[in-house]
């Protein structure tokens, strides 16, 4: 194995399979020339579908009513106008009429009133461009907004409250209007549009005229000349986020689409070439074959959505479609920033499912045959996700591509919830590592056993011979299940449960079911030897005589009660220290909840916490993280690196708490898994570290008992951290134990290295 | 040097066992090409994959230059070449980096698979199409691309599958001559083939599949005498009549 990592070599089989990808013409075809193509045309119908049945007429342009509720109003509106229209002719600052709309009902008569600002009156309505004019109507009886109801104005325009009128050609805002429009009606939308696009211009013209005189003024200085706030009704928001929901949509099935070729054609095109059985006959290993393949398909999607990302950039800024869509900041850089990743993540996802499903076929046609069910039935979900009222919900967040669509619309309209978000991205990533180990299973299996029937089955039917340990690829499947159920668990769990001790109950509960029973299950099923796989042994070790073997036993005890006793102190100050840092600060509502759990949490027995809350964690922790997890990774990585990984592993899933997303709990976290990991390790057995987890656990729980006071009092804590003394006793403690671990113990870990 | 002991493979198809292969045993001293004959359906792919490691006996091993097949897979695939009819090469890769790639995946080291390839393009003449797209290249040329590929990690032990199938004379002349390298060069060949004629030409040895079994093994003369007929498809029509025969 190790030869296909150094030297370079897989790097070129990378780019073997990339330039197969690469040089095919119908490749090259997704990646550039559909982008090119379907954004302007999207951009079309969208401007349709949000300007709607705006009628052309003869070619002229449409002519707006926009409704004022004071003359004064009136007057401010009309000087911006014309302000838009002297900059589209040539300095000519032509005049406008506003007219006193006299009945609700109908045109009816009106009362022109000539705007003072000009000389002469001449014509009725303001044209600010080729497809655009705009009059002006002061409504007599009822408010604007009941004029734009009975459909008398297509949008009512106020001055804003806090608009400060500033001379001219000096900084800051000269206008500042809100607008209201009718949601969903055509006229309404389009007049909305057209309008803010003719304030658009002053305030580029504003800009402009500003840099001229003071060309080295900075940005936050020229505020706009004309700010737009579009409040409308409730509803209106919604509208954007389900148009918002589009892009993303349009976005990830073009990524989707990009990888889709390359798919088909490094595997079932393998095939069909007749290049298979010669490259699976070769002593590359499979995962190897099939890694090579899939940074290609990646690679290949990665590109198409850079190019998406790009063409979509282009079509809603120069048609200014997207702050249609997207509100005021439009699709800007820093949201293109913030999707790629996501597309990227999405792109690792989907392209390993390709490969998967593709790694099965026998042919191109065939394998066609199974993606194109599998695109419709993704696209189905992805529609969801543009309703107007789904929010990205936490549960939202574990369901594979509409959690990284929401996220998407989210980034896209504001900013979206952190939790989901957190879910969203981790169990992509989880999901795409498991499709990536099927992929890598069935990649190659139909040439290798020609004449029997080698199904997706066989990835769940029970192995023949027993063996000591899963495999990494079991685990990265166990992974990928397990994570959205006790995402799930946890969540409803937290809404369902009511009281605390009963909470403590369940959670003690699920912990066992989740990294006790079903491990136990699936282990069994898969013929793995639970006494290695869970290292259910002694730790005392077999050499030396009874004695020798009693004591070393019970130092190594000892050596696990001094870690107890001082471990804790360190992952509290490394909390500290994290949370100082900024990483998941422990906000105040969250303090206040942990007060009034603390309160209600004195009144439950300490038995009771101890055994929910200290053993049963202790115990089904272990179990899963140093037994199931540490042994997937035994003789296949160095022992430090197994630490380190199931460590890793082991504080990802302590960041989801019920429905909260605990991330200062992290590196703490990982701190403790370093430590029961090398007890694990060293031991060979799993006892001593469900020892110091309890231990550990323990004492928290026991410390909860006492109040600040008493605790400040005891370990000299001063602003939240202990006293220096304390925090060296607690690393000469960590320190001693350690040693004493270290000397006591060989490595017993690699004893059963399958 | 490739020793087959007892080989025995079982397929389901539709729920009924097929016997594929049955206790089938031979060997290939090195320098030697061993005929594996029979008609479709004998068993001879089954037993070359079982050979390659592709494919599980369900009894009996393989042990090539003393490792048995099922004991170190990636050693035992280093040792062997395979070069079968059915074989393509990529369209959109030139010869050179098809070649290359291959070196990569033997993990042979790029400064060796760059030397080995200028000898092997001067050998099998393809030198002036080394830059070449594959995909523009002629049959001919095609089939000396995939002989020189499965040449390129230096196996001691090579298995051509049908190699002339679908050759005009001149190519099928090609393998000849490459046969003569392999054998020259000290390497054991296991050829299978229904071209008894072929055959004939080029093995040192042979072994007679018939429905899965091994059934006349040795050298032409052995064949002679144990059969009574003079040449490889006498005994093959004796073979399949007996089949219909039982």
């Amino acid at each position: 194995m190790h030869e296909y990592f150094s030297g370079g070599r897989l790097f070129r089989l990378c780019l073997k399979e990339l330039r197969e990808s690469l040089r095919d013409r119908r490749t090259l075809v997704t990646l550039i020339l559909m982008p090119i193509l379907v954004y302007p045309l999207l951009s079309m119908a969208m401007q349709r579908l949000v300007i709607g049945v705006a009628p052309k007429g003869s070619g002229g342009p449409v002519e707006y009513i926009v409704g004022a509720a004071d003359e004064d109003g009136a007057r401010v509106l009309a000087s911006a106008l014309q302000d838009t229209a002297r900059a589209t002719n040539d300095g000519v600052r032509p005049s406008i009429q506003i007219r006193r709309q006299k009945a609700s009902g109908g045109g009816g008569e009106s009362v022109v009133l000539t705007d003072g600002a000009t000389q002469g009156v001449t014509s009725g309505s303001l044209q600010t461009n080729a497809d655009a004019a705009f009059s002006i109507v002061i409504p007599e009886r009822g408010t604007i907004q009941d004029a734009l109801r009975d459909g008398n104005v297509d949008l009512a325009v106020t001055r804003a409250s806090r608009e400060q009128a500033a001379p001219d050609g000096s900084l800051g805002l000269v206008y500042q209007f809100d607008m209201e429009f009718r949601e969903g009606d055509g006229r309404s939308e389009g007049a909305m549009l057209e309008f803010r696009k003719a304030m658009e211009l002053v305030n580029d013209m504003q800009s402009a005229r500003i840099r001229s005189i003071l060309p080295r003024v900075r940005g936050e200085v020229l505020a706009p000349a004309v700010r737009l706030v579009s409040n409308g009704t409730g509803q209106q928001r919604d509208v954007f986020a389900s148009l918002a929901g589009i892009l993303p949509l349009i976005l990830i099935l073009m990524t989707i689409t990009g990888a889709v070729y390359p798919a088909i054609d490094l595997t079932a095109g393998e095939r069909e070439r007749g290049t298979m059985e010669a490259m699976i006959a070769t002593p590359a290993p499979r995962f190897v074959l099939l890694l090579s393949k899939y940074v290609a398909v990646v690679t290949v999607a990665v590109l198409t959505a850079l190019a998406n990302l790009t063409a979509s950039w282009l079509t809603l800024s120069i048609g200014g479609l997207g702050r249609a869509l997207l509100g005021e900041r439009g699709l800007s850089l820093s949201v293109l920033v913030q999707i790629f990743p996501l597309l990227v993540i999405f792109a690792a996802f989907f392209s390993a499912i390709l490969l998967a499903m593709c790694s099965y076929a026998r042919s191109f046609k065939e394998a066609q045959a199974y993606l194109i069910p599998v695109m419709l039935i993704s696209m189905a979900p992805g529609l969801l996700t543009l309703m107007p009222n789904v929010e990205f919900s936490t549960l939202l967040g574990i369901v594979p591509l509409v959690n990284i669509l929401l996220l998407s619309r989210d980034i896209m309209t504001g900013s979206p919830a952190v939790l989901p978000a957190f879910a969203a991205v981790f169990s992509t990533l989880l999901y795409a590592g498991a499709a990536l180990v099927v992929a890598a299973r069935l990649f190659g299996a139909e040439s290798a056993t020609a004449g029997s029937q080698e199904t997706w089955g066989d990835l769940l039917r029970r192995p023949k011979l027993s063996r000591g340990a899963p495999d990494l690829g079991e685990l990265a499947i166990y992974f990928a299940l397990l994570f959205p159920v006790f995402f799930i668990v946890t969540n409803l769990l937290g809404g369902w449960v009511k009281g605390i001790e009963n909470r403590l109950w369940v959670n003690a509960g699920v912990l066992a079911l989740l990294f006790f029973v079903v491990p136990t299950v699936v282990a069994w099923y898969r013929r793995l030897r639970l006494r290695e796989t869970f290292l259910l042994r002694g730790w005392s070790g077999a050499s030396g005589s009874a004695t020798v073997q009693v004591a070393r036993g019970a130092g190594v005890l000892v050596g696990v009660v001094m870690l107890g006793l001082g471990l804790w102190v360190i992952a509290y100050e490394v909390l500290k220290l994290f949370s100082a840092i900024g990483i998941g600060p422990i906000d105040l509502e969250r303090t206040a909840e942990l007060e009034r759990a603390k309160l209600e949490f004195s009144a439950i027995s300490l038995w009771v916490v101890w055994f929910t809350s200290a053993l049963v964690p202790a115990f089904a922790e272990e179990y899963f993280f140093r037994g199931y997890v540490l042994s997937a990774f035994r003789g296949r990585v160095t022992r430090g690196r197994a630490i380190l990984f199931s460590s890793l592993i082991f504080g990802l899933f302590h960041v989801v708490s019920g429905s909260q997303l605990t991330l200062e709990r992290f590196m703490p976290t990982v701190l403790l898994g370093v430590f029961l990991g090398f007890l694990a390790v060293r031991t060979g057995s799993l006892w001593p570290g469900v020892f110091l987890h309890a231990i550990h656990n323990g004492l928290l729980f026991w410390l909860t008992r006492f109040s600040e006071g008493e605790l400040t009092q005891w370990f000299g804590r001063n602003n939240e951290h202990f006293s220096v003394a304390w925090i060296g006793a607690s690393l000469l403690m960590v320190g001693a134990g350690t040693m004493l671990v270290f000397y006591l113990t060989a490595n017993r870990f690699d004893e059963n290295t399958p | 040097m490739i020793v087959a002991t007892k080989l025995r493979k079982e397929f389901q198809v539709r729920g009924k066992a097929l016997v594929a292969v049955d206790r089938v045993s031979f060997q290939v001293g090195n320098g030697e090409v061993y005929g594996l004959l029979g008609p479709n359906g004998a068993g001879k792919t089954t037993t070359l994959r079982m050979v390659m490691g592709l494919v599980e006996p369900d009894e009996g091993y393989v042990e090539i230059g003393g490792i048995r097949t099922d004991v170190d897979r990636a050693q035992i695939r280093h040792q062997l070449g395979l070069i079968s009819t059915n074989d393509g090469v990529y369209p959109w890769l030139s010869v050179r980096e098809m070649l290359l790639y291959f070196a990569d995946l033997y993990a042979v080291d790029l400064d060796v698979a760059k030397t080995r390839l200028v000898e092997l393009a001067q050998l099998l003449d393809i030198e002036s199409i080394l830059d070449q797209r594959c995909s523009t290249l002629s049959t001919g040329q095609k089939q000396r691309v995939t002989l020189a590929r499965g040449l390129m990690h230096d196996p001691p032990v090579m298995l051509l599958d049908e190699p002339t199938r679908g050759l005009d004379v001149v190519g099928s002349q090609t393998v000849f001559r490459f046969i003569e390298i392999l054998r020259s060069r000290g390497k054991s060949v296991l050829l299978s083939t229904h071209r008894l004629d072929e055959a004939e030409r080029v093995c040192d040895r042979f072994g007679l599949l018939h429905h899965g079994t091994m059934r006349y093994e040795g050298t032409l003369d052995d064949l002679r005498a144990q059969t009574g007929r003079d040449h490889l498809v006498d005994m093959f029509i004796a073979l399949i009549r007996e089949g219909e025969g039982n």
